[in-house]
């Protein structure tokens, strides 16, 4: 284990990032709230979905977009392609597709006056066609949305005019992950919260590792606390472009419960396929509101994800989602069940953390964000987002 | 709730085939209406088997446990449901958590 002694080493890696504390109003303000539609969520690559989520020809889920004022059709072609398009009829813009995923078998039909589209978006159906003035139907196919995928994750960009690729746009997280066995991992459990908090506070609050040996004292008593780095210090820290990922190695002194202790024994591996891991715990951060969270498992590597979704300033819904080595035999999908367990208690901590930090960044007793070396990682989050908002600099107000 | 009888060699889990649930809410959700005094009795009957318990459903493949078995299995999910309240918290609750139905399983 690499000795985490050295203070302050990361902002020595990163001088540019500076040391000064971090405007607390971006959480708290609706002007900054509307500025952000614009300035970032249409301007960035959202991840919404898996391959998974649309395995066969036809297989569609509906994702909405709240912050983009917009609802998102992502479905399988005929031809097996992965498309998005605005979920919206080409008639008179009512809202296509009211189901969270299904199947389009035939044709998807307006619930107003049955247009029908096929599975890759084109109008295939106008109940008395002939009564219209000069319909074109092979122009009033759905309105597509710039759609790719990397890595099995399904990305869309809500630009006119996407200024990077995908892949130009993850940089150097595309490379660390190149070839990474994502899918031999299955979504086993998803969950949604909905909190009072603004999403970038939900997205900071656990975007470090400063917080586990005290927040989380009653779910992992001593967990946290090592010897030789008692306060958690991170194993490693790696900025790019856009992105950042910080990693943690795991205690080896601390003692299993009973249950985890025989857990340990059944987890056993599956798919005979490590993740590309830089510590034992990694927290990907992919601007804007989405995280990989790879965890080094006994035998086989397993990985969540969260996305953090804004409703409106100080409204967000935090979407958490595990995926585990496909499990064989009772004992496999038991020990999975018992680290998903212990992880969700976790949560269920952080998100009272991240209502009650919001509460009190509403009360503007403070104005700012006072951030030590081993949250460098929020600095360069909120870096990025200024570099995108230039609200501080100038194009604010 | 159990209709078919628990497998022979672990029939004395019988009284907590109340606890053999299929989906993760109705775990959570005996968990969160029982007695520490009712979990803990929970606890106490299946963790010294669970070893053994494990060992016989291991012997058929997860999609194809038979009829007897999926009461056995259930037992096991919730057993890893009560297993932090009795080996940590000493109360079927976490402390400063949200409201659990706000935590929701999206099935």
């Amino acid at each position: 284990m690499q000795a985490a002694t050295e203070n302050r080493r990361w902002s020595k890696e990163y001088p540019e990032l500076g040391t000064g504390p971090v405007p607390a109003e971006s959480c708290i303000s609706p002007e900054y709230f509307e500025l952000e539609r614009e300035r970032v969520f249409r301007r960035t690559w959202l991840n919404v979905g898996r391959v998974d989520d649309v395995p066969n020809a036809g297989d569609f889920f509906v994702r909405e977009l709240a912050v983009c004022k917009t609802s998102i059709l992502v479905i399988r072609g005929k031809d097996g392609v992965i498309r998005g398009f605005h979920n919206v009829c080409s008639h008179r813009s009512n809202k296509l597709v009211w189901e969270e995923r299904g199947t389009c078998r035939g044709a998807l039909a307006c619930h107003f006056h049955s247009w029908g589209y096929n599975a890759q978006g084109q109008l295939t159906g106008v109940p008395d066609e002939e009564n219209f003035h000069d319909l074109d139907k092979s122009k009033l196919g759905l309105s597509p949305v710039t759609t790719d995928v990397w890595e099995g994750f399904i990305f869309v960009h809500l630009g006119p005019q996407p200024q990077e690729t995908l892949i130009d746009y993850l940089g150097g997280v595309a490379e660390q992950f190149k070839g990474a066995t994502f899918h031999k991992r299955r979504l086993t459990h998803t969950y949604k919260v909905e909190e009072q908090a603004n999403w970038k506070v939900a997205l900071d609050a656990q975007n470090e590792a400063y917080h586990l040996p005290f927040q989380h004292r009653y779910s992992f008593p001593g967990m946290f606390v090592l010897k030789d780095n008692r306060y958690l210090r991170l194993s490693g820290v790696k900025l790019y472009n856009h992105h950042a990922v910080w990693s943690t190695t795991y205690n080896s002194e601390s003692t299993p419960t009973p249950t985890g202790a025989l857990m340990n024994q059944l987890n056993t591996a599956t798919t005979n396929s490590r993740l590309p891991m830089l510590g034992d715990f990694d927290f990907f951060v992919i601007f804007p509101n989405f995280v990989i969270l790879q965890f080094r498992g006994i035998e086989d590597d397993y990985y969540m994800t969260y996305n953090f979704w804004p409703l409106a300033v100080n409204r967000c819904i935090w979407e958490i989602k595990f995926h585990f080595p496909p499990a064989e035999t009772a004992g496999q999908r038991l020990s999975q069940e018992y680290l998903k367990h212990r992880i969700c208690d976790v949560l269920q901590e952080d998100a009272v953390a991240h209502e009650t930090l919001q509460t009190g960044l509403n009360s503007r007793a403070k104005t700012h964000l006072i951030l030590q070396d081993d949250e460098i990682q929020i600095r360069h989050f909120h870096t990025v987002l200024e570099d995108y908002m230039g609200f501080f600099n100038g194009r604010g107000h | 709730m159990a209709e078919v009888p628990l497998p022979e060699p672990f029939q004395s889990l019988e009284p907590f085939s109340a606890w053999a649930l299929a989906t993760e809410r109705e775990r959570r959700a005996k968990r969160l209406s029982s007695s520490m005094e009712e979990i803990q009795a929970f606890y106490d009957a299946l963790f010294p088997q669970l070893e053994a318990v494990v060992a016989y459903l291991d012997q058929f493949p997860l999609d194809q446990l038979p009829a007897e078995a999926q009461p056995l299995y259930y037992l096991t999910l919730s057993l890893v449901e009560v297993t932090s309240a009795v080996e940590l918290y000493h109360n079927p609750h976490i402390f400063e958590a949200i409201e659990p139905t706000r935590f929701r399983r999206v099935e």
